[in-house]
């Protein structure tokens, strides 16, 4: 559905509740999704799913409720009585105890810069076609493609009765996840790519990738890394997925406020990390399918949540702000634009790395599968590698090490532990959650240095 | 308006489908209900409905889904043309194990349907929950529930009609305190099955008044507690910690599309091979786990699959050797044949979709533990040397093949030469699957056996949300790794 039907929509759905005499946000999310799926070198599925999803928020004194619903796009009359669904579940809410915001939207903004026509209609062929040549060459009776090829388009557009302004992005992405995996060893590598339009996709980055760690897989000898401390050099998945967990116990104001925070108020203007540790939520990166303006019609801009490890402030969502007393920064929106800032190494790729000479053995990870916090208050964070770790001895030589354990205590990691950063960064993120598709990626340094990492456990085989 | 799915269907068998299957739901609901320090943080009704198409073609699956019923035709064209693609890049034909052809109805037992409860009732309960736990020292209160009530019509190109309508709920509460370092320490309740039903009539408000009072007070004792000493002892698991060591490491390790490598893009693998079926010792000779589908209060029952396979119950683990996989019908033929022997017969009835936009997959029933005869909790601790006892889960981590965990829990209780000592915080364990249930040495009777939910079990590409139950006894493990 095109921007201008989409608001006209929103704005008789607002007319609707303002007869109502209601107070109402509404939220509309549409997704067009299409995944190939491959497992054991084949196409093992292939989908797609045509989704509008509206959540309505009535508010008053002191109170609101919402509804969601599926609908058809063009179904009025069901939009209209999930108003009045949510408006009638008012009267049961149990009153808050702080006044909640009514979204108040001063202007009509429609962003599209992260939106190609080319990736809503790619089809199955080319799909095929490109993943084919990232592969070529590369499966054997052995070794096994395994992967996502998810590309699709999210629009999300909300209005409130406060005004008739709405706020519309319409953002399209692909998200690629190539494995080829040995059947019989089981050992896997990846390669991954986000990108929002079809002109950077680019299947050489994958296969050349692909093609060294399956040389490195075939090659090398493997073994079980005695457990200890290592000097460990992240990819940027790993590098993502420790940020990420950084936003839910460490900067966000409501964890901070419902004691699930590793960092207190009184750590604001601290140097709580390390002096090569700066975070930015940018976004101007089209990198990171941004939102210029939040759902509440906030103009956002570049702000640094960690400066040079020094903790500049929280971010507030509007409900933790109306909650605990707090202004909201800006940040309700689907995603963070978020960035870490690139250091002074040059090493941009593990091919490339792994060919420098080096002063002592690193361990290589380029990724953590199934991370989870252990304790929120103190940071601690544990996950396993997957994906292609590599032990990169001082003589040279590279071992491929089966998968390890770490748990680490994120203001040590990015702390005392941090040693360096790659100048180049890169976008990692995701098409989809299991909430529907949500385009996200951060830009994160492609290499990043820890000293003092502690394997907990050491697999025994791949 | 009124869709003739079965001539749909009939539609694209005429065009050359192998098969096809759709999957109707006219409504699916759910109440969520979240309390944090007495304020709603949600308090939302949602409600989807849709159909989504399942559609082989050329050996190769295609799958589309809407929430459009306004032309129904297109879906039912877009998922065929994606088989169609799809066949252009196959090793193997995807063929579908037999199946008996069923039409049916299921009803999941439920006393009082919860959407029939006003809202202000269900309000009322949270509230009273929350003022429960409103007690002093109780620095956060979490009180949660969710009902769900959905109805799906089934309709396949071999003859299958089905109709499910399935209610259920899933309550739990929380508390938290600072201890003395400042660290966060937390005790919370999701209630095993407290009834034979799924319904509002198993929200027995003084059953939650007793356990609120409980999970308080071992909070309180809690952030007086020390930390739980690190270094190797046994661990008894209680139900509520037992039940998701059982998840991650037998349930996800036994679905046989991870074993078959269908999942290596995402949520991962799993260390069993084809070959280990039959042979494997997974655990000790008191290790009988299994998938029992037809436990009815559980959410891992659901009457027939996605598959319009019907429920059942199958051994997993027999006294500790490897019998079973949860499974479908493509997975079970696949699996015969790239093991080369009939390893599976017929499909286990363990495919399913979470949404009608979801295709299905294998998923867990009701993974289960079944009871063993070293009797009640105080008699495992009675025969404990050195231990501790774990409750409450609070974090898990899994390797991709499910060859190694670590789990954290709210709380411990030390064992020292057959008696309880005390209290103890930041519980952390872990382990290597093998060795881990190889040394599992007393299994509890029938008295410590609950019926645990699962109702966030995440799995798949598009990423699926699942509800299940396990089953599960108090189990003690020896010689365990036990610290963060």
């Amino acid at each position: 559905m095109a921007s201008d039907q989409i608001i006209s929509t929103l704005r008789t759905l607002r007319a609707y509740a303002l007869a109502q005499g209601a107070d109402i946000h509404i939220e509309w999310k549409a997704e067009d999704s299409h995944l190939v799926r491959y497992a054991n070198s084949a196409v093992s599925l292939n989908t797609n799913e045509r989704l509008t999803i509206l959540k309505i928020t009535a508010y008053g004194d002191h109170k609101c409720a919402s509804a969601n619903l599926i609908v058809g796009e063009n179904d009025l009359q069901t939009m209209k009585a999930t108003i009045d669904k949510a408006i009638g579940m008012l009267a049961f809410a149990s009153p808050l105890s702080y006044q909640p915001t009514i979204p108040s939207i001063g202007k009509t903004t429609v962003f599209e810069e992260t939106y190609d026509p080319e990736v809503e209609f790619l089809p199955n062929e080319e799909i095929v076609a490109f993943v084919n040549e990232a592969v070529e060459g590369l499966e054997t009776d052995d070794i096994l493609l395994s992967g996502n090829f998810s590309s699709g388009v999210a629009v999300n557009a909300s209005i409130s009765t406060e005004t008739p302004e709405v706020v519309f992005t319409r953002k399209s992405d692909i998200g690629i996840t190539l494995v080829l995996a040995s059947e019989k060893r089981k050992w896997e590598v990846n390669a991954e790519q986000f990108v929002s339009h079809k002109r950077d996709l680019d299947a050489r980055a994958l296969h050349d990738r692909l093609a060294w760690f399956v040389d490195q897989y075939t090659a090398k000898p493997e073994g079980r890394l005695p457990e200890g401390p290592y000097r460990v050099v992240l990819g940027p998945a790993a590098t993502a997925e420790y940020l990420s967990f950084l936003g839910r116990v460490g900067y966000s104001a409501g964890a901070m406020k419902r004691g699930f925070s590793m960092f207190k108020e009184d750590d604001i203007g601290k140097k709580v990390l390390s002096d090569h540790f700066t975070l930015v939520e940018d976004p101007s990166m089209l990198a990171t399918f941004p939102s210029p303006v939040d759902a509440y019609g906030r103009e956002r801009g570049r702000r640094a949540i960690f400066d040079k490890g020094v903790l500049t402030g929280f971010i507030w969502n509007q409900q933790s702000a109306d909650e605990f007393g707090g202004t909201a920064t800006g940040h309700d929106v689907p995603n963070l634009s978020l960035v870490l800032q690139g250091g002074d190494a040059d090493a941009a790729r593990i091919q490339d790395f792994a060919s420098l000479p080096r002063d002592g053995d690193i361990l290589y990870v380029p990724y953590l599968h199934y991370a989870n916090i252990v304790n929120p208050t103190e940071g601690l964070v544990t996950g396993v590698s997957r994906f292609g770790a590599l032990y990169l001895k001082k003589d040279g030589s590279i071992m491929l090490p089966y998968n390890v354990r770490f748990t680490e205590r994120l203001d040590k990691l990015f702390g005392e532990k941090l040693v360096w950063l790659s100048r180049e960064l890169v976008p990692y993120g995701t098409s989809s959650t299991y909430f529907g598709r949500t385009p996200y990626a951060a830009l994160v340094p492609a290499l990043a240095c820890f000293d003092g990492v502690n394997v907990e456990i050491s697999n025994e085989s791949f | 308006m009124t869709v003739d799915w079965k001539s749909q269907i009939k539609r694209l068998v005429d065009r050359g489908a192998e098969y096809a299957d759709v999957r109707y739901y006219p409504k699916q609901e759910e109440d969520f209900m979240f309390m944090w320090n007495g304020n709603f943080l949600a308090f939302n009704r949602s409600e989807e409905s849709g159909f989504g198409v399942r559609v082989l073609v050329d050996g190769a699956w295609g799958f589309a889904a809407s929430s459009d019923m306004t032309s129904p035709g297109e879906t039912f064209d877009r998922a065929f043309a994606n088989a169609a693609a799809a066949a252009a890049r196959i090793k193997r034909p995807v063929r579908l194990a037999d199946k008996e052809v069923l039409s049916g109805r299921f009803e999941s037992p439920c006393g009082e349907d919860p959407f029939e409860v006003p809202l202000a009732d269900k309000v009322a309960m949270l509230r009273d929950i929350d003022s429960f736990i409103r007690q002093p020292g109780v620095i956060q209160r979490r009180v949660k529930l969710s009902t769900v009530r959905k109805t799906i019509e089934y309709y396949d190109s071999e003859g299958a009609e089905i109709e499910k309508h399935i209610v259920d709920i899933f309550p739990s509460m929380q508390v938290a305190a600072f201890d003395d370092t400042g660290m966060m320490q937390s005790r919370k309740y999701l209630p095993p099955r407290l009834a034979p039903t799924r319904g509002w009539e198993t929200m027995d408000l003084e059953h939650w008044r007793l356990q609120a009072d409980r999970i308080v007070s071992e909070m309180r004792q809690l952030v007086e507690a020390p930390k739980c000493p690190e270094g190797r002892m046994s661990v008894i698991l209680m139900p509520d910690m037992m039940y998701l060591q059982v998840h991650e490491t037998i349930g996800h390790a036994l679905e046989l599309d991870r074993i078959l490598g269908y999942e290596l893009s995402f949520a991962g693998g799993s260390f069993v091979r084809l070959n280990d079926f039959g042979t494997l010792r997974y655990g000790s000779p008191k290790l009988n786990a299994r998938a029992d589908a037809t436990l009815i209060n559980s959410p891992g029952s659901f009457g027939f699959d996605d598959e319009g396979v019907a429920a059942q119950n199958r051994m997993l683990i027999d006294k500790g050797i490897l019998v079973g996989a949860i499974t479908s019908r493509q997975m079970v033929v696949e699996a015969n044949e790239r093991g080369g022997r009939e390893i599976f017969e017929g499909s286990g009835g363990a495919c399913r979709a979470c949404a009608f936009y979801r295709t299905p997959i294998e998923r867990m029933t009701n993974i289960n533990i079944d009871p063993g005869q070293d009797g009640s909790l105080e008699d495992i601790i009675r025969q404990t040397e050195r231990g501790v006892v774990l409750s409450g889960e609070k974090s898990w981590s899994i390797g991709s093949n499910r060859e190694q965990f670590h789990f954290s829990t709210d709380i411990g209780w030390l064992v020292e030469d057959g008696e309880r000592r005390g209290i103890v915080k930041d519980c952390a364990y872990s382990g290597m699957t093998l060795d881990f249930y190889r040394s599992l040495t007393a299994v509890g009777d029938e008295t410590t056996w609950k019926v645990q939910y699962v109702d966030n079990c995440g799995k798949g590409a598009p990423g699926q949300i699942m509800q299940l139950g396990h089953g599960v006894p108090v189990c003690r493990f020896d010689n365990v790794k036990v610290g963060e």
